[in-house]
């Protein structure tokens, strides 16, 4: 796009890549580097760039000493428990909008989208009720279902711009052969939806398990906890904080995520903008 | 008792045996209510998740329902009343605006930059793209950590920079100062944004025309140019959805402040996700939190409305 045969365009070029570079990239080597060094040198006014002793006991502690595990299990029973049901709800209904004509298709579908903008916070405040009066204040599955306040919205979105785009031509050809329509929505349009569904399915995902206030506020018992608030509990809420533990741990619950991430950012960056650049 | 496999004389027109669609008024009804069928999970869990909250939260504002009320009382607008005239409620507004538009800001330049640079081909861009997404992936806890320990007080990176150039004597308590905190919690909330923003710039940049450029280039404009009078224009609409994106995204933040200031030092960083959950959670005043909830989504509704304009246009 710029033509970068100029030398200054090079030095503008090489420069920014490596200011904006170093903003995004360095705390994370931060975050791997601190959870690697000792504590002698963790705990120095002038950090060291490298660590000059490589140890990983701040991971065995981490593991051993905290409930990491437990958090780490519970998140991704609840992510992943949410994130089927959100991509479940949101396949039908965003089918339902892009592919069938009803009074009341538009506004219902623009209602949805607006609780985009609804108050987490907001809605926590009746939440909290309603969970206590079904008797789910304080389990997974209360949990659970109250995801569905982050992702459904825009999921159900994302579905629907996807599935306009499939060719009527596609469904009126298996109709007219005598398929009915659930038929031809499994048969047909499912599976060639794989990578926006796939899409969804981590954006609901990544939702849940990057919560913090709804995990913190419907969970009381420590063994039903999910990372974000057991993190948070765990090492920021002693008087002595533990960074090098809690660096360690950052970077263990960080990396199944990030693992996923860099094998399907492809659909993911595709189907999260999808509706939006066209 | 005659045969029950004869049934009943047909008498009237409809009872005659037609097609199943011809019969409840054409396959246009019968689709309409495939429509309806596929709707109906979703629509049912929006309703006791999100619509039901949200009506149940609008009424609780009228109500006051504190730990000391027994059962809550309607009291009108007088929470609303209490909370427009209360300064904190006005600071953390004013806290709000602050922290929103200049993380908004602030990732819009970087992700921009961040974007048309990734667009130049050259070696190892693959990977950094796919790097980029790590800040935002990552758990919004783990993202606080890693920058409350840059700005920790005795043995951050930041003191420790700043104390090798001999720029500061002693290291500082950032987050204890308000504006180190603001600093702080708007460049975790830039961080944890940038990619995100760039995925969106990127997306739009694949679609500019490209034989455009090179004519222009050829009547001698310049990189500058360029930029100016044909990929900013044309990254118009996308430049619009990402900032509504950002705003409602950074007014919906609460993870970020709660896990690295906690909304403090005092009230420096108290944003209105934060002013709602310490009503709600730690006072228990709910009625005062609903109606503060009440004020932020009509804080929310102008630019609910422009994004949602947008989309249906398309």
């Amino acid at each position: 796009m710029f033509d970068l045969s100029s030398r200054i365009s090079k030095i503008v070029f090489g420069g920014l890549l490596v200011v904006i570079g170093f903003y995004l990239f360095f705390p994370i080597y931060w975050m791997i580097t601190s959870a690697l060094k000792n504590n002698a040198e963790l705990y120095q006014i002038i950090p060291t760039f490298f660590p000059h002793e490589i140890t990983f006991s701040h991971f065995w502690s981490a593991i051993a000493e905290s409930r990491l595990l437990v958090y780490l299990g519970n998140s991704l029973i609840t992510s992943g428990a949410s994130a089927t049901i959100n991509t479940i709800l949101a396949i039908y209904a965003g089918y339902s909008f892009a592919k069938y004509r009803y009074a009341g298709r538009q506004p219902i579908m623009l209602f949805m989208l607006s609780a985009q903008m609804f108050p987490f916070g907001l809605l926590l405040i009746s939440l909290y009720p309603v969970m206590t009066s079904l008797g789910l204040l304080d389990t997974r599955p209360g949990l659970i279902l109250s995801y569905i306040v982050f992702a459904l919205p825009v999921a159900t979105y994302m579905l629907y711009s996807y599935f306009s785009q499939v060719p009527d031509e596609l469904i009126d050809a298996a109709r007219a052969d005598g398929a009915s329509d659930l038929r031809i929505f499994h048969t047909i349009v499912l599976p060639i939806s794989v990578p926006p569904i796939v899409t969804v399915f981590l954006y609901s995902f990544m939702w849940s398990w990057n919560d913090l206030l709804y995990s913190l506020t419907l969970i009381v018992s420590e063994d039903k906890r999910t990372i974000g608030p057991g993190l948070l509990l765990t090492y920021l809420n002693e008087t002595n904080a533990d960074w090098g533990g809690a660096m360690a741990a950052s970077l263990l619950v960080s990396l199944p995520i990030v693992i996923a991430f860099m094998f399907l950012q492809r659909y993911f960056i595709q189907g999260v903008t999808a509706g939006a650049v066209k | 008792m005659s045969s029950d496999t004869a049934g009943p004389v047909p008498t009237r027109i409809e009872d005659y045996p037609v097609s199943r669609h011809a019969r409840r008024g054409g396959l246009q009804a019968v689709q309409r209510r495939i429509g309806l069928l596929m709707l109906a999970p979703a629509a049912i869990a929006f309703a006791v998740v999100i619509l039901y909250p949200f009506g149940q939260a609008l009424a609780l504002s009228l109500f006051e329902d504190t730990l000391q009320s027994i059962t809550p009382t309607f009291i009108g607008l007088r929470n609303f009343e209490q909370v427009l005239t209360d300064p904190e409620v006005w600071g953390s507004f004013g806290t709000t605006v602050i922290y929103v538009g200049c993380s908004t800001l602030g990732t819009l330049v970087l992700g921009l930059g961040w974007a048309l640079l990734l667009n130049q081909k050259f070696r190892g861009r693959g990977v950094i793209r796919a790097l980029t997404l790590m800040p935002w992936v990552v758990p919004s806890t783990v993202s606080a950590f890693i920058w409350a320990w840059i700005f920790n007080s005795r043995f951050g990176l930041i003191n420790g920079l700043l104390l090798e150039l001999h720029l500061i004597q002693v290291p500082q308590a950032w987050l204890s100062t308000p504006e180190g905190a603001m600093l702080a919690v708007i460049l975790t909330r830039v961080w944890r944004s940038i990619p995100l923003f760039m995925a969106f710039f990127l997306a739009g940049l694949q679609n500019v025309d490209t034989e455009q450029l090179d004519a222009a280039r050829v009547d001698g404009a310049g990189n500058f140019a360029i930029l100016r009078d044909h990929v900013l224009p044309h990254l118009r609409p996308v430049l619009i959805v990402v900032v509504v994106l950002g705003v409602i995204g950074g007014l919906q933040d609460f993870d970020t402040i709660y896990a690295l200031t906690g909304g403090g030092p005092v009230r420096a960083t108290a944003v209105l996700s934060v002013e709602v959950y310490r009503k709600a959670f730690e006072q228990w005043d709910v009625g005062m939190a609903s109606a503060i909830g009440v004020l932020w989504v009509a804080t929310l509704l102008p630019p609910a409305f422009f994004y949602l304009r947008l989309l249906v246009r398309r």
